[in-house]
């Protein structure tokens, strides 16, 4: 089984390519998903035809108050000027008792802009209103009382969510494809008579199979290693404190997807057809599961309900868990257990097959 | 020592191999002749454990190898029509691995990997990794990993396919030495004829699954003992008179050959008029004439009516 197993590794440190790219498409992947998906803010020129510059100054301090919303003080006619050349969508005009908004065309953010423009409205009309109730007094509005509701879902901010909802997807995306692609080999030695050779040896079938899948287990697992220090240490990706989660939940995925590689190579008829099948599988585990974007999102229950037999779908979301709720195996052991399970099918099937096409 | 009784394999719809009887004792070197297709692959895998027969029984010095697979295993050696061998590695490091699969290791398989590259003639390339190999260096190479642990029985399924003269002619020399001075028992498939003659001391004649003759090349050619093999070389071929030749009584057989036809008429027969005749009825111009000895091709073209390469 060792021999077997170290042969792998041997070949592999001939031609460590395919692996290179795999774990270098998931850095870069992550870099550029994750770095487009940072916390956005959204800018708004703004003007006044009736308030004067430090009362349209006060507002907008009062606006630029919440992050993610940038108010610029501007003036009419260069804010028309800016529209009709199509440089900026839309403009806010501040009144004393409304406000209107200047659209040039349509823009995704201004339904945004303008629920928090009302919500500021609000508040200081209804401060205003306050005021004229007690004309004697001046009355200034010191400080806020806020209360804050906190729950385990809201102490994890968006940013962390989409972070750790990239690094587990794409780099379970990725390590499928090491996976599937390292063991087209096995498709490949079948074909070209090595397999053929090992059989006829005096060495044990199960030790060959064994020594082959965990091969491919380790090299999964130790990518998905790689991939998560270079995350955690270089790019500070929060991965929590829940290491053995991950460590188990990592286990069962790769699991899984080195079954799920048994069950390919089982159906297909040769390595060229594998070749074919692999970025199929993948990728539609990958966008089924959710690694691209949470399953949430999707409204489709049919989609929902695919997403559930990939088992990109159940490693995402333990991660997702391990990482940032700081879920414990026993918080996991649902995902983990059809991970295991899925491995098990895929792995019966698979071996099934391929001893029948033999 | 080898023993294949009444053996089938039907793929399906196909029979690939229909009851076939073959032995081969101890330092003997068989050759299993036949074209592609005649079922020598399917045997050479039943024989080699790989594959199931659908009937019959294969015994290896008394055992039952489908039963007990161990008793022909360890002995056991096979040279694959294909380059069965991990090309991205060196012709060292493949050796190195099929060695420790039937257990050397240390010493003994240094030296073992040593003595069988000087076999094979590929000492000074070890260290080059087997996809910078050519065609016959390749070839070599997937002799020498199946020698490694000196096995009793060598199954060689044609291990000279699409290499050059030279490399051809070194396997055959290496198989030779392989029967004659270390007692290997080999079973040689292939479809050239020469080969077969050069290596083997009996020779059985496969096609359409199943033996068609067997036997010494000697007693194999005297099947042809009231026979003549004539080959006529033409300036350019024609259907025509091959055609006539075919009506011709005393014709038993006809093959197109690269330089013209070979005819296999009854021995003694005076049909030379005849054939310049009907070239001559035909518009084909003959370049010569010739009486040769049987060869085991002739026996094989006498008996299916066809060419081995065909």
């Amino acid at each position: 089984m060792w021999s077997v197993f170290n042969l792998q590794w041997l070949r592999l440190k001939r031609e460590p390519i395919l692996v290179l790219s795999f774990i270098a498409m998931t850095i870069l992947f992550v870099l550029f998903i994750g770095g487009t998906q940072g916390e956005q803010t959204i800018t708004v020129q703004t003007f006044s035809d009736q308030l004067t510059e430090s009362e349209l100054d006060e507002w907008v301090d009062d606006l630029n108050n919440t992050s993610g919303f940038e108010f610029h003080v501007s003036d009419r006619e260069t804010i028309e000027n800016q529209l009709k050349l199509s440089q900026i969508s839309y403009a806010l005009e501040l009144n004393y008792l409304d406000y209107h908004y200047l659209v040039g065309q349509d823009s995704f953010f201004i339904n945004a802009v303008n629920q928090h423009v009302e919500q500021v409205y609000r508040t200081k009309l209804r401060i205003s209103e306050i005021a004229e109730q007690f004309p004697d007094r001046s009355i200034e509005l010191k400080d806020y009382i806020t209360i804050e509701l906190e729950s385990l879902a809201n102490s994890v901010s968006s940013s962390d969510e989409g972070g750790a909802h990239i690094v587990s997807g794409m780099t379970l995306y990725f390590v499928l494809y090491t996976i599937l692609f390292g063991m087209m080999n096995i498709a490949v030695e079948k074909r070209t008579g090595t397999w053929d050779r090992l059989i006829i040896s005096p060495l044990k079938k199960s030790n060959i199979y064994v020594g082959q899948l965990l091969h491919y287990f380790s090299l999964g697992v130790l990518q998905i290693g790689i991939c998560f220090i270079v995350f955690d240490q270089f790019l500070n990706y929060n991965f929590g404190d829940q290491y053995l989660s991950i460590i188990v939940t990592v286990m069962a995925f790769v699991f899984a997807a080195v079954a799920l590689g048994m069950l390919l190579i089982g159906i297909v008829r040769s390595p060229q057809q594998l070749q074919s099948i692999i970025p199929i599988v993948s990728t539609a585990f990958a966008m089924l599961g959710g690694a691209f974007w949470p399953v949430d999102l999707v409204t489709n229950k049919f989609l929902q309900l695919l997403a559930k037999i990939t088992p990109v779908y159940y490693g995402t979301e333990a991660l997702k868990d391990a990482m940032l709720y700081n879920a414990g195996v026993g918080d996991l052991l649902q995902p983990i257990s059809i991970l295991l399970l899925m491995g098990v099918l895929f792995m019966g099937i698979g071996l099934n097959l391929m001893e029948r096409t033999k | 020592m080898l023993q294949v009784n009444d053996l089938h394999k039907k793929f399906k719809t196909t029979t690939a191999v229909n009851g076939v009887n073959l032995y081969l004792d101890q330092g003997e070197s068989v050759g299993l002749l036949g074209p592609n297709g005649a079922g020598k692959s399917t045997t050479i895998s039943m024989i080699s454990t790989l594959l199931q027969p659908t009937s019959g029984d294969i015994r290896f010095k008394g055992g039952d190898v489908f039963k007990k697979p161990d008793v022909i295993r360890p002995v056991l050696g096979v040279v694959p029509q294909e380059i069965a061998l991990y090309e991205e590695l060196t012709a060292y490091e493949n050796m190195h691995f099929f060695g420790k699969t039937y257990g050397l290791s240390g010493e003994k398989l240094k030296n073992k990997i040593d003595e069988v590259l000087e076999l094979v003639g590929l000492t000074d390339r070890k260290k080059e990794r087997v996809k910078n190999y050519s065609g016959g260096m390749k070839r070599r190479i997937n002799i020498a990993v199946s020698l490694m642990h000196e096995p009793e029985l060598l199954i060689m399924d044609e291990p000279t396919v699409g290499i050059d003269p030279q490399s051809r002619s070194h396997i055959l020399e290496m198989v030779r030495e392989l029967n004659r001075k270390k007692g290997m028992s080999i079973l040689y498939t292939s479809h050239y004829m020469e080969e077969v003659e050069r290596l083997c001391d009996r020779v059985y004649i496969m096609d359409h699954g199943q033996i068609i003759a067997s036997g010494t090349k000697e007693e194999l050619k005297s099947i042809l003992s009231s026979e003549d093999t004539i080959l006529i070389e033409v300036h350019q071929k024609s259907e025509q008179f091959i055609d006539q030749l075919n009506e011709h009584s005393l014709v038993q057989q006809i093959a197109e050959v690269d330089t013209g036809y070979k005819v296999i008429v009854s021995k003694g027969a005076d049909v030379f008029a005849d054939i310049f005749e009907i070239a001559n009825a035909s518009q084909v111009k003959v370049k010569g004439v010739h009486v040769q000895t049987p060869t085991l091709e002739d026996v094989f073209l006498h008996l299916t009516g066809r060419k081995l390469r065909d």
